[in-house]
């Protein structure tokens, strides 16, 4: 056991933050055009893609590489690339599961952001139960054809391409009947709407598909393979935020404490209120044992392990945590916390979340909402625990009795 | 970078681990409760034979030279099974407390004999208002010739009824200090105090003019004060190691009894109400383990970060442990409240710990110190 960092990831850390701050956009990003300039550049310097293999124009790097990259970006408060699906699942997929003209038609548009993807999964009535999921694809001999509609499409808006699951067969078993398929999003038949949320923003939108094409050579594995080729796309975020994440967290915290103690009640600083002490302390030993665990995380897959189900813990618990953190944000900062326009400079959080620019605690607050429904709500992520960590038995399901589909 | 043990560290943990499944069964901590002593002399010879008892001194006093890191291990076994004996005190308050202050001589006297299985320590660091805060301190020192008399009452002094020796913090006119106290030197009174855990034993200690000898000042009179915070510090760490074992205890006990108890036909560990209730467990359990080992090999490799990594552990694994353990008594029901069944042994084990070295509270403010005065 050894907390250090090596050498050499000392020496990796600071290159990626000089580079950070030579090449960091002197502008405010105004448009996806803007964005598109910057994901460039963070491409060429190596910097995205860094964990595909290499003769995929990847970086071959090391898990504990990607995460500094990450890690360092968050502390400059760097904006973020586009794309965020395509790195993140799109890319992976098509490397573990995809055919080699799938491999040279897709990936290097993906790494360059020539080409943005989203990922078309959840249904109305598909959530926590995804593979319930209604969208058709009908086999027309030469290609699909498409219908249905998705939701809780990230970049939806903007986005060339998607990742497809759609039922192929109705005859078999829910999770058998499951295709996956890569869908142009540019042409007729689909109809995308963006979903305003709580936030007041678009960050997802709904997809409505009617008689769209997909091509046979769009198919992404076997038929009927959708639903086990889904899992492992699930399984990639390996850990590449672990650290960044936690950095994030931490400027929030000082940006908090910063303004407790420009507060006052009774008279008093509320940073020497002896309540609003034992919340942050408790606050901040949360953050710091997600730290830990992300170094415990980071360790496992620098040894070429795959965390496998202990992602649900990790995610279930960063995800609560950040829930109980923007919670007690909000309590401390009071109808400061609320301001999406009009704070003062010392109440604002000036810090880009992890998936939207908007600095304002209240948005924060807010978005918190989502982690913990999203990529597996936290109840979902507890039966995986309890079932595939702990070993207990499943629980007796009406869609798993009598032979229904 | 590198968050998990190393093969020897490995074959340490097992090897604790079988010892200890051999020769502290439940039944031996039920034996104990009784038992005047409150331990087993057999079983304490066995530990000085493997070693366990000198784990983190120097080689040159019988030690092993291990960290603490080494040391949670075997106490993450301990609270695993609720081990009954001064090991923690012996080891932890009174042997790391002499290896941080201690003269050469009174090193090469105490850490030799604590090695060897021949001696057993522990530490009063409690009084009667419960401030965990050295300077707290209200005992007395004083200069009586060439040696000091010592004043004071202590409280939940663990283990002081089978100690040789006890290290007693007084205020002597240079300021905080330590005196190394033969609880059996006249003057000391102890008197039980009986808590849930049969097998954590505490006592009150009150000293009225106990005349000790210059040699039973540890290291320089006035100096008490940071060692106390270094010592509290690996406490806390080392506590916690303990009520993680305990807590891992209780959530697998839980586990196996959700796998095979029925109720409406099913193992109830199919209900989610209970499958979502360990896998809290378990996410508190995890996250302790990375709170433990973080702090116990931060104060063993002197990183920046050591003293607010031990608070930190202190007050997540304290809170974790007992929202493991009570929910361990949930998922059982009716058999987890009965004597006869073990879940108590080492759900009473850690909250005997829980308030001992600061509670989470305690530990929380130290960090609300540390991040207030940092940002």
């Amino acid at each position: 056991m050894d907390l250090n960092y090596t050498p050499e990831d000392i020496a990796f850390r600071k290159q990626v933050r000089t580079w950070l701050e030579q090449n960091l956009p002197k502008k405010e990003i105004r448009n996806l055009e803007d964005r598109r300039a910057w994901h460039r550049k963070l491409c060429e310097a190596g910097y995205l893609g860094m964990g595909w293999p290499k003769e995929y124009g990847g970086g071959g790097a090391r898990p504990m590489e990607q995460a500094i990259v990450a890690d360092e970006m968050a502390r400059a408060n760097a904006p973020a690339p586009t794309n965020s699906l395509g790195l993140g699942i799109v890319g992976p997929t098509i490397v573990v599961h995809g055919t080699d003209a799938q491999k040279k038609r897709y990936l290097k548009k993906i790494l360059t952001a020539e080409e943005l993807w989203c990922q078309l999964y959840s249904e109305p009535n598909a959530g926590s139960d995804l593979a319930a999921l209604k969208t058709s694809a009908v086999d027309q001999g030469d290609h699909f054809l498409v219908n249905g509609q998705k939701i809780w499409t990230s970049g939806g808006k903007i986005a060339d391409w998607g990742l497809l699951l759609a039922r192929t067969d109705t005859k078999v078993a829910k999770h058998k009947g499951i295709s996956c398929f890569l869908m142009n999003m540019r042409q007729p038949g689909v109809d995308v709407r963006p979903l305003k949320q709580i936030t007041g923003s678009s960050e997802f939108c709904e997809v409505f598909m009617t008689n769209v094409r997909v091509e046979k050579s769009d198919q992404i594995g076997k038929l009927g393979e959708g639903w086990a080729i889904a899992q492992t796309t699930l399984g990639y975020e390996r850990g590449g935020r672990a650290l960044a994440r936690i950095t994030n967290y931490a400027s929030h915290f000082s940006r908090l404490v910063g303004a407790a103690r420009r507060m006052r009640r009774h008279g008093k600083p509320l940073i020497e209120d002896p309540v609003v002490r034992q919340k942050l302390g408790r606050i901040w030993s949360e953050i710091e044992v997600e730290r830990y665990q992300a170094l415990r995380t980071l360790t496992l897959l620098e040894r070429g392990e795959h965390p496998g189900a202990g992602g649900s813990l990790t995610k279930l618990s960063y995800s609560e945590l950040e829930k109980r953190f923007m919670e007690l944000a909000l309590e401390i900062l009071g109808p400061y916390g609320q301001l999406t326009e009009g704070a003062p400079e010392e109440f604002q959080l000036e810090v880009e979340t992890a998936v939207a620019e908007q600095a304002s605690w209240a948005y924060a607050y807010l978005w918190s909402r989502a982690g913990t429904i999203y990529a597996g709500s936290s109840e979902i992520q507890k039966n995986v625990i309890g079932e595939r960590i702990l070993g207990l038995p499943k629980e007796t399901r009406a869609d798993r009795v009598g032979g229904k589909a | 970078m590198n968050f998990s043990f190393s093969d020897d560290q490995i074959l340490l943990r097992n090897s604790v681990h079988a010892a200890l499944e051999e020769q502290c069964k439940p039944a031996h901590v039920r034996a104990m409760f009784d038992d005047p002593n409150g331990y087993s002399a057999e079983l304490w010879g066995e530990m000085a034979k493997l070693g366990w008892l000198g784990l983190p001194f120097p080689e040159e006093q019988g030690g092993a030279g291990l960290g603490l890191v080494e040391l949670a291990l075997v106490l993450e076994e301990m609270g695993r099974v609720a081990y009954p004996g001064p090991f923690f005190e012996t080891v932890v308050l009174g042997g790391l407390g002499i290896m941080l202050g201690g003269t050469p001589a009174q090193k090469d006297k105490w850490l030799t004999a604590i090695a060897a299985g021949k001696a057993r320590a522990t530490a009063a660091l409690l009084e009667e208002h419960l401030d965990w805060d050295p300077t707290s301190t209200a005992a007395t020192a004083a200069r009586s010739g060439a040696g000091w008399t010592l004043s004071g009452l202590k409280r939940f002094v663990p283990w002081a009824h089978v100690a040789d020796v006890v290290l007693v913090p007084a205020r002597s006119p240079e300021g905080l200090s330590l005196f190394l106290v033969d609880p059996k030197a006249s003057g000391v009174t102890l008197k039980p105090m009986v808590g849930i855990d049969l097998v954590s034993r505490w006592s009150e200690m009150r000293l009225d003019k106990v005349a000790v000898g210059a040699d039973a000042l540890l290291g320089q009179a006035g100096t008490a004060g940071p060692l106390l915070e270094s010592l509290l510090r690996r406490a806390a760490v080392m506590s916690s190691a303990e009520m993680l074992g305990a807590a891992r205890r209780c959530l697998d006990m839980s586990v196996e009894y959700a796998k095979v108890r029925e109720q409406f036909g099913q193992p109830i560990g199919s209900f989610q109400a209970i499958r979502h209730r360990c896998a809290e467990m378990l996410l508190e359990v995890e996250n302790a383990h990375a709170a433990v080992y973080y702090a116990a090999w931060a104060l063993t490799a002197g990183a920046e970060d050591a003293a607010i990594a031990s608070s930190i552990c202190k007050a997540y694994v304290s809170e974790a442990a007992r929202k493991v353990c009570g929910d361990a008594i949930q998922v059982h029901g009716g058999i987890g409240f009965t004597w006869e069944y073990d879940l108590h042994l080492y759900m009473k084990r850690a909250k005997a710990l829980e308030p001992l070295y600061g509670d989470a509270e305690y530990h929380r403010e130290l960090i609300a110190r540390h991040v207030s005065s940092t940002r």
